[in-house]
């Protein structure tokens, strides 16, 4: 039977799996880390010096960007409320690569120029489509238990 | 081509130091001095081959321009970010954000000698 008290105040042991940025959760971050910088610098290159050649392409590319930033950050613990902003992002990842993914291979032309979510991630070993997975199952496993 | 020969060293050094890393992973144990002295070695290699290619840049043998710089740069960052990660815990999964680095390292390594070539 638990005691009233020990319900109020958590163990150092559930409190402990509740976050998202320790254990293989550095391992995730580092991941996400890894894309966020990718992402960025890729669409960083793309808006500086051929902005108008594919505009709808580099759009996706910068909210592709921001997307795994936020995602970082989220898993990471940085702001907030990390654990909503980590959720939204890896949502919106999930969405975002299933949908630019079947886009692109049903029509190759539609984008003119990849993105990191082109044919489900393909030109990056398809791990941004096996990544939001991850990310929403470390999410549940981490989740805080009342 | 003068820095390929220093490029296939980075790729396989980075690649090795990930394999050591994962010994460590697998005995538990955290990045110790001769781990992270390794690592500072490589992260110098990534310094001569950013001077090297922007030396080259500079001499004006093609143009492969502001990806080529770019990628040069970037890797510069992996490896002290990773480490700095990979510092603030102490567990496997802190370990084996260093695998991730090194194989990032190798992976923009390569990517830079692809856009190398093609330039």
């Amino acid at each position: 039977m638990p005691q009233p008290d020990a319900a109020r105040t958590p163990a150092p042991g559930r409190s402990g799996r509740s976050s998202t940025s320790t254990g293989l959760g550095r391992v995730l971050v580092a991941t996400y880390a890894v894309f966020a910088l990718a992402a960025t610098a890729r669409s960083l290159v793309q808006l500086l010096t051929k902005a108008s050649e594919a505009p709808l392409a580099y759009t996706l590319s910068a909210l592709a960007a921001v997307v795994y930033v936020l995602a970082t950050l989220g898993l990471a613990e940085v702001g907030p409320r990390p654990r909503t902003m980590a959720w939204a992002a890896v949502g919106f990842e999930l969405v975002g690569v299933l949908t630019v993914g079947t886009l692109t291979v049903l029509d190759p032309e539609l984008f003119p120029d990849a993105t990191v979510w082109s044919a489900y991630g393909q030109g990056y070993g398809y791990l941004p489509l096996v990544l939001p997975f991850l990310g929403i199952a470390w999410l549940v496993h981490t989740r805080p238990r009342d | 081509m003068v820095i390929d020969p220093l490029q296939t060293v980075l790729i396989v050094a980075s690649l090795v130091l990930a394999l050591v890393t994962g010994v460590y992973v697998a005995l538990d144990r955290s990045p110790d001095r001769v781990l992270v002295a390794l690592l500072a070695l490589l992260e110098a290699g990534l310094v001569v081959q950013a001077v090297v290619g922007i030396g080259q840049l500079i001499g004006g043998s093609g143009d492969p321009g502001i990806t080529f710089v770019g990628y040069l740069l970037a890797v510069l960052v992996i490896l002290p970010l990773g480490l700095l990660w990979s510092l603030g815990e102490r567990s496997r999964g802190a370990t084996a954000v260093l695998i991730v680095a090194l194989l990032t390292v190798a992976f923009l390594v390569l990517r830079l000698e692809q856009i190398h070539a093609a330039a």
